[in-house]
């Protein structure tokens, strides 16, 4: 019988990021993940807390997170100085991949989106720098001419409501110039950021931009500095150019995340860990309030896989770590039933976009400070751990604190499994 | 002052119908509607084209009435129109006494109705309940509301008739107890202005009482409310019926690339669209009896509609008024030239037109014939056009256009293409609506929101429900500087909300999961709801 | 547990998108989700030209990264093979690589046929033959082996193993790379593993499913079914040392076809090196490795990724002293089976495999590891580098 350290469920960027503490730490981590984890298509930026319980803009995120209320995760787990902790970590390991973040967990900085509107968020990509936006006297927006999912127009209309008038903000198209005709697709931001790439690209959209900024100007992108974990294309640009180069945030498939995902794979395999692709977990085997193995499920037989310590990372609802049905909500692998209401009044507010917390995002698994899942106010196991957006008590979308909760919590589970809180 | 011959109230069906007789007939008439043309019941329903076969033993008149009108609109409203046939089944709860009554009520009444050995059942439509007993091949087929409605102000348009959306009517103008013009109010304006006519015919469906009102009388619709659900894909290619007393959840249409369960009915305001879980849940195990894997497929949305049941009894409730129609000369009230036409049924809205023209007619003094039978409602496609379409539109696309779009606008949209080879550019993915569709719909004079769009092109019908397209349409008319475009948060939120109206009441599975994705690109990615000024 | 082939699960969030190797390669397709769930909605509706459809290699990338569990690359296949019941097939090369295996049994029944045959393929390379039937003419076709593995293998004596195993050599072992069924043989037997072969199996109907003969697979997956099913019974495990054997045999025909008792076999399938790692896990697998003083690089095959069963060859090869093994993890190799012999696809499947014949070339391996044949032959092909099946490895560390 093959056994690890630590096996931890689930492939996004609490399961990633838990998998790289943990081997950093000397485990023997497994991972198994069943689809890529929503990582790829998110912004990969980290968002600690944006807006407090009141609704109301945290300028300084720490003190936010301790004024939270009582169930949210980050109160949980210990509150602002274990988030202090999370987040050094997850900076230092950017830093050893190449890919250094910029911000501290004190300040929020206003990370401009593709729809011109900008939100609140703390760590970012050297090419998301907001900060060297919000200096600039002069924002030019950057479209492509025949790219899908930018555009350039809205950006400058949205962002002249938000910063007013004290900037001059206009909008430059460049020319693709790809082959275009019936039998090839649209083109999406990966084919640009390929493209940027290329020695040829980049010399092509220097030569289309270079007399339109200068030093006090802020370029606004789509994400398409290139699709790995590194700053050469921004770097080049950035030098040619001799201004500053902002990406936005923006809608699936956001390159600025899939180069996270890249960058923490990368981190895992050379600290050797172990991913096993489309494993699916049904259940796990637990003996006298311990988790022995967790058991996958596919076309041919299950298996059991074992481990001293569980990480389950399996991504809430979207991620099919929680299962959902009229008023039943389900965590399968633990087997944890988790009561919510039938009546859809008290399961969601009328408007999608209400100016306050969903009611049905902040159902979840309940766990103990340590993260070990509770059912039915007791302890499922004790060597397992439930992190990311399974849990209950917050909603990272109002929030702006998804990546903020995953980073944390990730974190918290692997120091207590090592004993270091 | 705008002056004309006949005013309709109303853009549903019937109002729709009757102004392409009238301008057929060449009588001058403009149309005026509220909000959007068919944004009421007229498109919140089935999309069944009836048979007949569901009346037949109950209404033999109404079932006579819709094998005719079925046969007539599969002619001249082919492009709107899915001839998929129905298939009639029976399970073991359903009475076989009444089965039988069933197959001898749809002979009497010219209706086919063929019976297939259960073999045969499955083999044209696999998901069907193994436990059902006996099936019945009968000529229903699937109409798209939104489309036929366009399509016939398309033809009225051809003949002179006229049409505003956006436009409320406020007053109707007597004097002298003869009816001589309507106030009206443009909605996005605010502009009021009077309509001088002859003749005012009330079409306002559920609303038609409240529009009678306005002239000091009496109508009494009841409206009924019917709930619907929205499967993301075709689990049938055929209208499925349960042969059995007409009820509730007993039809399944397949429509276009979704599939349409309906029904219930409950007594309701005019207005009363809401929806709930509740609802649904009855309706799927109701459905469960036709389809057994109901609850593996995925729902899109639910919507409802409220059918207009005239009653001359005030106390007469629900599914047992009468689905035929009624037409109300006010003259009898008092008012002269007005007229309220109320109920009826999607199937027979050109029988119901042309019986109300007929009268209207004569009370004008004109003579001409009803030849709405005659002529197609949008004349085909010539293949130089649709040749032209294949080689421009992305594949699966050409033909969905042309039916979606009309032979004048896929020219235009064409010429966009031809211009700018780009704008093949697939804004909608799951429905594959291009970048030229929406800009063309979108530079119409009666396009003032995306959900307007939405409802000429089905752009955010499909799978994401409008979690992709939302930004690309409202970047897209943002770019192209239509007048209506200056807010796009506001853009944003009208479409994603209208959406999410339709989402709430099945908020489970992959339905939560997808609100999900929703929820995390517009409020973490975009913050679009983040409106703080950054200094 | 039942596969429901539908396209309902899918939630549009493109994650597919990001890991579809031919969508990074050529904008001629349109990539996996609109090709799969979303034009899966409209096929029931319309049908139209699609030259895109033509592009999915079947590599089943995109399966892998869906959190949602779409069966993305089989609602292509299906789609494939529906389109091409209507349209006309571009070239030759399809139904010729489709049905390799009645090429090859053709050719290795003649006398000297595979000498005829290679030599064959050579002239037919050099007169632009091969170009007008559609193959393209830059790639190295595989040649045939003088001997077929199922007749080299009666020639082999085995001594009785309380382990019995069917192996289901697939054809590219069969009739072109009978070396390495001869390699699991050895490996096996030395492991006291008694290796039984059926010759009543015919191709798994891989190549036929990603060429779009749907139809055609079923004829023969119906015939392995029943055999597969009988071995078990008999109390045998079935192995494959071709991991688009085995995903086929143990996935794809669960997703396409519904032939009862499939899950029951299913549950008896390992790849070959799988296998030998149950054995390691249980203490059973020998280590009498002697040391080869090698460094190689291994190559993951997409089918192999795809089947949640992780890289078994980097827990056993590392077990051989002296062995320096690493992982390339570089992505798909681009041949997808007969996808990169196609004349119109050679391109994309080079480009698909840039850059992990950039890794190879840079690592400095003297030998590449993969399961796959067809990716062998890619990797050789693009870089030059010989590559092995681990079997091969292993049969040589064993000494035997």
């Amino acid at each position: 019988m093959k056994k690890t350290d630590m096996i931890i469920v689930g492939c996004g960027l609490s399961g990633l990021f838990a998998a790289c503490v943990a081997a950093s730490r000397g485990k023997k981590v497994q991972i198994l993940s069943y689809g890529a984890g929503t990582l790829a298509i998110a912004g990969g930026i980290v968002d600690l807390l944006g807006y407090g319980d009141d609704g109301k803009f945290c300028a300084n995120p720490l003190v936010g997170i301790d004024k939270i209320a009582a169930q949210h995760p980050y109160q949980k787990v210990g509150g602002s100085a274990v988030v202090k902790r999370a987040i050094t970590e997850f900076l230092e390991i950017a830093k050893s991949c190449g890919y250094p973040y910029l911000g501290t967990p004190e300040e929020n900085v206003w990370v401009p989106t593709a729809i011109g509107n900008f939100k609140p968020s703390c760590l970012v990509p050297k090419s998301m720098d907001a900060k060297a936006l919000l200096a600039s006297k002069k924002i030019l927006v950057v479209g492509f001419d025949t790219m899908k999912d930018f555009y350039a127009h809205m950006v400058v209309k949205n962002f002249t409501k938000r910063l007013g008038e004290s900037r001059t903000i206009s909008e430059h198209i460049v020319a693709l110039n790809f082959e275009y005709g019936k039998d090839l697709r649209d083109i999406n931001a990966m084919d640009v950021a390929r493209w940027l790439e290329t020695p040829e690209g980049q010399a092509s959209f220097i030569s289309q931009v270079k007399d339109k900024v200068d030093a006090d100007t802020a370029i606004v992108l789509p994400p398409v500095l290139g699709l790995e974990p590194n700053y050469e294309v921004y770097d080049k640009l950035h030098q040619a150019l001799g201004c500053s180069i902002v990406e936005v945030s923006s809608i699936p498939p956001a390159v600025t995340g899939l180069r996270l995902d890249k960058m923490l794979r990368a981190y895992a395999k050379k600290h050797s860990v172990q991913i096993i692709e489309k494993a699916r977990v049904v259940g796990a085997e637990i003996v006298d309030g311990r988790c022995e193995a967790v058991i996958t499920e596919g076309f041919d037989r299950k298996r059991k896989f074992y481990a001293d310590q569980f990480i389950i990372a399996t991504g809430g609802v979207y991620g099919g770590g929680l299962k959902t049905f009229i008023g039943q909500m389900k965590e399968p692998i633990l087997n944890i039933d988790i009561e919510v209401p039938r009546v859809q009044t008290q399961w969601s507010h009328k408007k999608l976009f209400d100016n306050q917390k969903q009611i049905f995002a902040q159902y979840g698994v309940s766990v103990d400070e340590t993260l070990a899942p509770l059912s039915a106010g007791k302890k499922v196991a004790s060597n397992v751990k439930v992190i990311g957006r399974s849990l209950s008590g917050y909603d990272f979308c109002y929030e702006k604190s998804g990546n903020g909760v995953a980073l944390t919590t990730a974190y918290k589970a692997v120091a207590a499994f090592c004993e270091e809180d | 002052m705008l002056k004309t011959t006949v005013v309709v109230i109303g853009g549903g069906v019937t109002g729709v119908g009757i102004l392409r007789d009238l301008s057929m007939r060449g009588i001058k008439a403009i149309l005026v509607e509220r909000d959007d043309l068919g944004y009421w019941t007229s498109s919140r329903f089935h999309g069944l084209l009836h048979s007949g076969g569901r009346y037949a033993v109950k209404d033999k008149e109404a079932a006579r009435e819709c094998i005719e009108e079925n046969t007539i609109l599969r002619r001249i409203g082919r492009h709107c129109v899915e001839a998929t046939e129905s298939i009639f089944v029976r399970a073991p709860e359903d009475s076989e006494e009444y089965e039988q009554e069933w197959v001898k009520s749809c002979k009497e009444c010219g209706i086919s109705a063929i019976p297939i050995t259960m073999d045969e059942a499955f083999r044209l439509e696999p998901n069907l309940s193994r436990k059902i007993v006996s099936a019945y091949r009968c000529p229903g087929a699937a109409v798209d509301g939104f489309r036929l409605l366009w399509q016939t102000v398309a033809s009225a348009q051809r003949y002179g008739g006229q049409f505003r959306t956006y436009t409320e009517v406020i007053g109707i103008e007597v004097e002298n107890g003869l009816v001589c013009g309507v106030k009206v109010r443009d909605r996005w304006t605010g502009q009021e202005e009077n309509i001088a006519c002859d003749f005012v015919i009330s079409a306002a469906g559920s609303f038609a009482g409240e529009v009678a009102h306005m002239a000091g009388l009496t109508v009494n619709v009841k409206p009924s409310k019917g709930t619907l659900i929205a499967f993301n894909h075709r689990l049938c290619q055929r209208v499925i019926h349960r042969l059995h007393k007409s009820s509730d959840a007993d039809i399944f249409v397949p429509h276009g690339s979704i599939t349409i369960l309906g029904t219930s009915s409950i007594d309701s305001a005019p207005d009363d669209t809401s929806t709930e879980t509740a609802e649904v849940e009855a309706m799927l195990k109701i459905g469960q009896v036709t389809f057994e894997d109901i609850y593996d497929y995925r729902i899109l949305r639910v919507f409802a509609g409220t059918r207009p049941l005239y009653s001359a009894d005030p106390n007469a409730k629900g599914r047992n008024a009468s689905r035929g129609f009624v037409t109300l000369d006010h003259a009898h009230d008092g008012i002269k030239h007005f007229m309220s036409v109320c109920g009826g049924k999607f199937t027979t809205y050109r029988l119901m037109a042309e019986k109300v023209v007929d009268i209207v007619a004569g009370q004008l003094g004109v003579n001409e014939k009803c030849r709405t039978a005659e002529e197609d409602l949008v004349p085909d496609p010539t293949p130089e056009l649709m040749g032209r379409a294949k080689r421009l539109f992305p594949s699966y696309g050409a033909e969905l256009a042309a039916s979606r779009l009309g032979n004048e606008k896929l020219e235009r949209v064409l010429e966009r293409m031809e211009k700018s080879p780009e704008e093949k550019e697939l804004v909608c993915e799951c429905e594959n609506v291009t970048l030229a569709e929406v800009e063309e719909i979108a530079s119409e004079p009666t396009s003032h929101t995306v959900s307007d769009i939405r409802r000429r092109t089905r752009l955010g019908m499909g799978t994401c429900q409008g979690t992709f397209c939302a930004y690309r349409s409202v970047g897209a008319v943002d770019r192209k500087g239509v007048p209506w475009a200056k807010d796009t948060v506001e853009l944003f939120k009208e479409f994603l909300e209208t959406r999410w109206k339709g989402i709430r009441p099945v908020l489970w599975g992959n339905m939560l999961r997808d609100t999900e994705l929703t929820r995390a690109i517009y409020d973490a990615a975009l913050n679009l709801t983040g409106v703080e000024e950054i200094k | 547990m039942r596969h429901v082939i539908d396209p309902d699960k899918c939630t549009a969030c493109t994650i597919c998108l990001t890991v579809c190797p031919v969508t990074a390669a050529t904008r001629k397709f349109r990539g996996p989700k609109m090709t799969g769930p979303a034009l899966t909605r409209l096929r029931k509706l319309v049908s139209d030209d699609d030259p895109m459809l033509d592009y999915c290699s079947n590599c089943k990338n995109c399966d892998m990264a869906c959190p949602s569990g779409v069966p993305i690359s089989t609602l292509n296949m299906l789609a494939k093979n529906e389109y091409y019941k209507k349209h006309p097939r571009k070239s030759k090369a399809d139904d010729m690589l489709a049905h390799s295996e009645k090429m090859g049994k053709l050719i290795t029944s003649l006398p000297l046929g595979a000498t005829f045959a290679n030599l064959g393929a050579a002239i037919g390379k050099s007169i632009g033959m091969l170009g007008s039937m559609g193959i393209a003419e830059k790639q190295e076709l595989p040649k045939y082996a003088s001997e077929s593995f199922l007749s080299k293998f009666k020639k082999i004596k085995q001594t009785h193993g309380k382990r019995k195993v069917v192996f289901f050599s697939g054809c590219f072992i069969n009739y072109n790379q009978p070396n390495v069924g001869v390699d699991l043989v050895k490996v096996y037997q030395h492991n006291g593993i008694e290796v039984a072969t059926d010759e009543r199996f015919v191709c798994c109907g891989s190549p036929m499913v990603s060429g779009g003969y749907i139809d055609d697979a079923r004829k023969n997956a119906e015939k392995n079914v029943k055999l597969l099913k009988q071995w078990v019974d008999k109390g045998y495990d079935i192995i494959t040392a071709c991991t688009s054997c085995g995903l086929m045999l143990k996935q794809e025909y669960q997703e396409l076809f519904d032939f009862a008792q499939m899950s029951d076999y299913a549950a008896h399938m390992y790849d070959s090196i799988e296998y030998l790692e149950r054995l390691y896990e249980m203490g059973e697998l020998k280590t009498d490795f002697k040391a080869l003083n090698k460094k190689y690089i291994y190559h993951a095959p997409c089918h192999l990724k795809v089947q949640s069963i992780g890289r078994p060859t980097m827990e056993i090869l590392p077990l051989v002293p002296s062995v320096n093994i690493e992982e390339a993890d570089a992505g798909c190799c681009g041949i997808s089976g007969s996808y990169g012999y196609k004349a119109d696809k050679y391109e994309v499947a080079m480009k698909v495999g840039s850059k992990l014949f950039n890794r190879i070339k840079k690592s400095g391996a003297e030998k590449v590891v993969c399961e796959c044949g067809t990716c062998r032959m890619q990797i050789k092909h693009g870089t030059g580098v010989e590559a092995i099946h681990p079997l091969t490895v292993l049969r040589k560390a064993y000494g035997l």
